[in-house]
């Protein structure tokens, strides 16, 4: 009750501060948009000269890279939020204020992103609309449970390494290594603008590393050839052991974190 | 219920790679207060609100405990048991409303909305609060008003335990007043603890003064 108390006010305090910005609220949700139509045209000028690397796929590039950007729009929410959030708190010190208070860590965790899950979901919805109804894309292949499936398991994935990231912002305020291996690379060598088959094998072999490969690739198949738990089984085995991994030791380190950062007495730092 | 520090020390670390010597703010810091009104005085520096983030589980001490009713009790218990007030009252959204972040944090104390409504409307009057500052955004607060506020997000919670670090600040007579009265009304059931320079308000809203020097208690101060 107390959890749900805590991200219902959290969820009102964000609403009504992003509304204060009425300028970058309606932009927030216009950009959205601009960046699907950019693919579209890349698509006109070079869709073909990709279309080997996508047979896979069974799609082409804009239907690619318009699923993969909706999707990791709305996973990256959970790898950036976390930090973002945390870090504008000690910003404009309230963060201090908010751990002075009974709040628990998981319902901090849960109560300081809860804004950004919702808009990330708006943002969905306004792809999925785009996809249906604008660019009246063949979705008629989807396996949505295995889809679904592999959207549960990125995002848990994906939420952990931003509690994680959000670990090195309480301690160090500023400068987090994880961070910017996120918004630098996950994108890039994760196939979300292209098959990963593009790249050399040294790069092919980095890409391996990082969960957003397998959760693009996964849910690629399943949205667009239907893919089951046989064909798509790899990669959702693999997510599910990031998960595994990954959950666990990012709330508990993300909850060490809260209990020795007081310690020095920089809570209030920024 | 009566909170008591028990020994307790706190060095800030200095900044790492920074070099110099970390800053120590309480060498061995006994302090107990009970039902009623305790103030804490003492020079700038001596440990006063170091002394109170630690007796409210916000800042953790290098050693010595913490005890509540007799008990050693962990921060986050000490978070749920105690209301603290901090001298800057920046600590807000500047965004929304006063009442808005009113509130906002009295849901993360576990206050429903109504009842967070309520005790601001019970408790700003005294404060020189209208309805209309409370319905003005925080960021168009005066810092006197702020300040206000500040003092009605750490009295709605209604703690057994009420720490106030240098709550006359930036208040009119009026207002100071008013505190007064609020705070006579919750000694009886409270344990409250006042650190301020205002010698001459300390003096009326505490029953005793103790007093802090270089960290740990000087005893207490003649009235």
């Amino acid at each position: 009750m107390r959890t749900l108390r805590a991200a219902a006010a959290f969820l009102r305090k964000d609403f009504l501060t992003e509304r204060s910005y009425r300028l970058s609220f309606a932009l927030g949700a216009a950009g959205t948009l601009s960046g699907i139509l950019v693919f579209y045209f890349i698509d006109k000028l070079f869709g073909s000269a990709l279309a080997p690397h996508l047979a896979p796929y069974g799609t082409g590039y804009f239907t690619y890279v318009f699923t993969a950007t909706a999707f990791f729009g709305y996973i990256g929410t959970g790898a950036g939020a976390y930090s973002e959030r945390l870090r504008l708190e000690q910003a404009q010190g309230t963060l201090e204020a908010v751990l002075s208070t009974p709040i628990t860590t998981g319902a901090f965790l849960l109560a300081l992103t809860a804004w950004n899950f919702i808009f990330a979901t708006f943002e969905l919805l306004v792809y999925a609309a785009c996809a249906v109804f604008l660019f009246k894309l063949d979705l008629a292949a989807a396996n949505w449970p295995a889809a679904a499936l592999v959207f549960a398991l990125s995002a848990a994935c994906f939420a952990s390494l931003g509690i994680l990231s959000s670990c090195f912002v309480m301690l160090f305020k500023r400068g987090n290594p994880l961070a910017w291996v996120l918004n630098n690379f996950e994108g890039l060598l994760g196939g979300v603008y292209f098959p990963v088959t593009l790249f050399p094998p040294w790069l092919a072999a980095v890409s391996n590393l990082l969960p957003v490969t397998y959760a693009v690739r996964a849910f690629q198949l399943t949205v667009h050839k239907g893919a089951g738990l046989a064909a798509a089984g790899g990669d959702i085995l693999a997510l599910a052991l990031f998960d595994l991994a990954l959950v666990p030791a990012s709330v508990y380190l993300f909850h060490l974190s809260i209990e020795r950062a007081p310690a020095p007495g920089t809570l209030g730092q920024y | 219920m009566f909170i008591e520090a028990r020994g307790i020390e706190k060095t800030f670390p200095a900044p790492a790679f920074g070099g110099g010597a970390g800053l120590r703010a309480l060498a061995g810091l006994d302090l107990k207060a009970g039902t009623g009104i305790t103030g804490l005085a003492g020079p700038n520096g001596s440990g006063k609100t170091t002394a109170l983030k630690v007796l409210a589980g916000v800042l953790l001490a290098d050693s010595g405990e913490v005890l509540a009713d007799g008990k050693p009790e962990s921060p986050e218990r000490l978070r749920a048991l105690v209301s603290y007030c901090p001298a800057n009252p920046r600590g807000f959204y500047f965004r929304i409303s006063a009442a808005e972040n009113l509130r906002f944090f009295g849901a993360l104390a576990g206050l429903p909305p109504a009842e967070a409504a309520g005790a601001a409307a019970e408790l700003a009057p005294p404060l020189g609060l209208s309805a209309a500052d409370l319905g003005r955004r925080f960021d168009a607060l005066s810092e006197g008003t702020m300040q206000k506020v500040s003092l009605l997000r750490a009295l709605s919670r209604r703690a057994p335990v009420l720490l106030l670090d240098e709550p006359f600040r930036g208040l009119d007579e009026a207002a100071c007043a008013g505190l007064l009265g609020l705070l006579s009304g919750l000694s009886g059931s409270t344990a409250v603890v006042i650190a301020s320079h205002d010698a001459a308000l300390l003096g009326k809203a505490a029953g005793r003064i103790l007093r802090i020097t270089d960290g740990t208690n000087g005893g207490e101060a003649a009235r």
